[in-house]
């Protein structure tokens, strides 16, 4: 009674209970409140330590008593990791990549072949030859130190200034041009715009405009290897302006919380159209970033290509190795406008992109250091200039000359087999052509099939279709073999559970 | 004085009536007495919480797919997921809260059975879960995303349209997401409001190169959920949360596939065509026997299943035969989906008419 009458005074129930509550209070007894006190205390766990340490899952850290912000480092950011100077030369020799000549002269070749078709290519624009076009000026070094450092198989999701990648891996400028013509020789079949590329043979993800969708995509990938055993690792390229998209936060989260090999390698070239990078982000750049989501993280002289490829090297190994992502930021500049449709002179001084082009620009950088070396003269120079215009100029008039994809190619491809609704509205389009020909450029497209054989175009397109399906399964992305069969780890009949 | 006699009293009246039990529950959490009453204190002008009023009706039991078993539908929806990942040794599953076995239980068992490598949490962002599943698809891998309610897909809708519906258009066919499918509790359930209620298929349903499905029933959703999964086209499978517990029938225990892009007519009729999909079947169900018993009027229903691509050919069919037409469904009205299904059946109808 006394002890319930004390709990009574402890509880301070409401006035409603009154005297009543006394004898509700001897019902319950007081062992029943002692035992909802324990059961709520019961919840929390128990500490073996008496330590005073912080307990919370959410984070591992000590305690504090001073009342202090941390200051974000912009004023000396994370230091740019170099090896060759503005020179080419190199400066501390246990960083050279000791690299065999073959080697850094294909580095060359593809640096300057690039730049020579990118010369080309925006002319044409400008002549309207093409609808657009977007150079990679200033930003060689980048790709090609990092398409080098990769193996021929690792998956490659691009933004869309990595020409340079797909030109390391010898996609043939016929191939460059058909898409920027959007020619019938175009494996796109001709739906994308100018620079938009891709190459299942070449591990290259084809190209899409939204900004910094590829990144999350990047990551899935990498788990898909992981779990795999491929022993590959994706690359995932984006300027510093994606990088502010929603879309790469989410990829670095996830890879780092679901330990993918990805290389996320963010070219940071100062601009985002005309946005500059002070209005771009406020914190040190994109390489501060990773430390906040556990990524290990570096940055780079972009215009070192030797930097750019032990960079890229090491990290390949180690996100294979351990399954975790990698962060290199490549600092460099876009020596170019941003594309044909735009003119940088109305935000950048006309001297700033000229510092960028005659004082730090990569392929000047390692061509200087090929001279240096022995490997390269001037004489090499002009005649290679030559070689490689005439390369463009051929493979150019070939795609000028080519025609358009056949219209139906409109219908096809939106799912794998065509539904009756669009086989319908290809069958309307071939109707209208059939009618209105004249007012449409059809001499420039592949012959339009006639109405009547409509139907068994798109049968014959249907089965081709799946022909081509059941091949391309057959060259997975990560290699010539099936996934299912690469797989062989996932317990598909050899040993164990198969999970890594 | 008076308050404590009325408190007395009343609380006799409580004991009485028998609805102590719950009293004493909430005594013993510590809760001062008066704070909460019983709902029956209030006496007949109590409102009783009102949820969706609609009758689930189980179809027969299917015998062409061997044994059956009794399932709600997120226990057939699991049994789905468990069917193709034992099948399929690529497949994987993840989301938000889907190793414990997610907020309505349909992948619970999962993880246990087939390990952390294949049913995982992901960190809690739409658009990243989506990405990384077109990702994990373009390898050639099966990729199952749960986006936790179909109100929190919009984060996504990037990926899903410019992303994932274009992916094997925009390259030639070079690379495709087919193997991605994304599932999604969807429709009202009472007491959901804004963001727990959703429908959103009018906004998928604009965007070609994915697949859209919302079944009606457990038997229903295994099979089209196995066929969506299968599919070489990225789907998008709404599942409607109130039937998860609500529907319950006998479902296969092995695999089955049901037909994308085919609408059902599950009770045929001459005077109208009634059509529905999801929950509201159920509630079509009911209005078409109605109709039959109160007016004498003959309904043709059917159920839709895939809102895209949809079966435009049997609601044709249908409608060339009542003359008639009634969509019902949950989402707003303008620009909601039966736009689309009315426009299309009355270019159709005018076309009939003039042969």
């Amino acid at each position: 009674m006394a002890v319930a009458a004390a709990a009574a005074r402890v509880w301070r129930p409401s006035r409603g209970l009154g005297r009543a509550g006394l004898p509700l209070l001897r019902l319950l007894g007081a062992r029943g409140l002692a035992r909802s006190h324990t059961h709520r205390w019961q919840q929390q766990r128990h500490f073996s330590s008496l330590d005073d340490k912080p307990q919370f899952p959410g984070a591992s850290a000590e305690f504090i008593d001073k009342l202090e912000f941390i200051q974000p480092n912009v004023i000396s950011g994370i230091p740019i990791y170099r090896v060759m100077d503005r020179q080419g030369q190199i400066i501390n020799p246990s960083e050279d990549p000791h690299l065999p000549q073959e080697k850094v002269l294909k580095f060359y070749k593809s640096m300057t072949l690039l730049n020579t078709m990118d010369r080309i290519l925006y002319e044409s624009q400008r002549q309207g030859r093409i609808s657009f076009y977007m150079t990679n000026y200033g930003e060689e070094g980048t790709h090609v130190g990092s398409a080098a450092a990769l193996d021929d198989t690792d998956l490659v999701f691009g933004q869309y200034r990595e020409a340079g990648v797909l030109m390391y891996r010898d996609y043939p400028l016929e191939l460059f041009m058909a898409q920027c013509y959007g020619n019938v020789s175009d494996l796109g079949k001709g739906r994308q715009m100018p620079v938009h590329y891709g190459c299942r043979e070449r591990h290259f993800v084809t190209i899409s405009s939204p900004l910094a969708t590829q990144i999350p995509q990047a990551v899935g990938a990498a788990y898909a290897a992981k779990r795999a055993n491929a022993n590959r690792v994706v690359i995932c390229y984006f300027g510093e302006g994606a990088a502010s998209e929603g879309d790469a936060h989410a990829g670095f989260n996830f890879a780092a919380t679901l330990e993918c090999p990805i290389i996320f390698f963010c070219r940071n070239n100062g601009y985002a159209i005309s946005t500059p990078t002070s209005e771009q982000y406020r914190g040190d750049g994109i390489a501060a970033r990773g430390p906040g989501y556990g990524i290990l993280s570096i940055r780079v002289d972009g215009n070192d290509v030797f930097a750019v490829y032990n960079a890229t090297k090491e990290a390949r190994r180690r996100a294979v190795a351990e399954n975790q992502p990698f962060l290199i930021e490549a600092m460099t500049y876009r020596i170019g406008h941003h594309s044909t449709s735009d003119d940088s002179s109305a935000y950048r001084s006309v001297d700033e992109v000229n510092y960028w082009d005659k004082q730090d620009h990569p392929i000047s950088r390692l061509r200087h250091h090929l001279q240096s070396r022995g490997w390269w003269d001037d004489e090499q120079e002009k005649a290679w200039r030559k070689q490689s215009r005439k390369k463009v100029m051929e493979a150019f008039e070939q795609a000028e000359r080519k025609l358009k994809p056949n219209p139906n190619l409109i219908f096809s491809d939106v799912y794998q087999e065509m539904p009756a609704q669009l086989r319908k509205q290809q069958e309307s389009l071939a109707r209208h052509l059939q009618t209105y020909g004249e007012h449409y450029p059809l001499d420039h497209f592949e012959k339009q099939v006639p109405p009547n054989t409509l139907r068994s175009q798109a049968v014959l397109e249907a089965c081709s279709a799946r022909l081509l399906h059941w091949a391309g399964s057959l060259v997975s992305p990560f290699s010539t073999l099936s996934y299912t069969v690469f797989s062989q780890g996932l317990g598909e009949g050899t040993s164990g559970t198969g999970h890594p | 004085m008076a308050a404590v006699a009325a408190s007395a009293g009343w609380l006799l009246r409580l004991r009485a009536a028998g609805a102590d039990g719950p009293w004493r529950r909430l005594c013993g959490a510590g809760l001062p007495r008066g704070f909460l009453q019983s709902a029956s204190a209030y006496g007949a002008a109590a409102q009783r919480r009102q949820v969706a009023h609609f009758t689930f009706q189980p179809d027969p039991e299917p015998v062409e797919y061997g044994q059956t078993q009794k399932m709600n539908l997120f226990q057939a929806v699991t049994s789905a997921l468990d069917n193709s990942l034992a099948k399929d040794p690529t497949a994987v599953i993840f989301g938000e809260d889907v190793a414990f076995g997610g907020v309505f239980r349909c992948t619970v068992g999962l993880r246990d059975k087939y390990g952390k490598d294949r049913v995982f949490n992901t960190p809690l962002c739409e658009q990243g879960i989506v990405g990384f599943g077109i990702g994990i698809a373009v390898t050639g891998a099966t990729a199952i995303a749960e986006i936790q309610f179909a109100d929190y897909i919009f984060p996504a809708f990037d990926q899903i349209v410019n992303e994932a519906a274009k992916y094997r258009y925009r390259s030639g066919d070079l690379f495709n997401c087919g193997s991605l499918t994304i599932r999604s509790p969807w429709g009202c359930v009472g007491h959901g409001a804004l963001y727990h209620s959703q429908s959103p298929e009018a906004f998928f349903a604009h965007c070609p190169g994915i697949k859209v499905v919302v079944p009606r029933s457990p038997f229903q959703a295994k099979g089209l959920l196995l066929s969506c999964i299968e599919d070489k086209n990225p789907c998008i499978f709404f599942e409607p949360k109130i039937l998860y517990r609500a529907a319950v029938e006998q479902v296969p225990v092995e695999p089955y596939n049901i037909p994308l892009s085919q609408a059902e007519v599950i009770r045929e009729g001459s005077d109208v065509t009634l059509v529905a999909w999801g929950t509201q079947v159920h509630v079509i169900r009911e209005v078409a026997a109605m109709a039959q018993e109160k007016l004498g009027v003959s309904c043709e229903v059917i159920d839709l299943r895939t809102i895209l691509p949809w079966d435009v050919d049997t609601v044709c069919k249908s409608v060339i035969k009542t003359g008639r037409l009634l969509v019902s469904h949950e989402a707003p009205l303008t620009g909601g989906f039966a736009s689309e299904i009315s426009s299309t059946v009355q270019m159709k109808g005018l076309k009939h008419k003039e042969v």
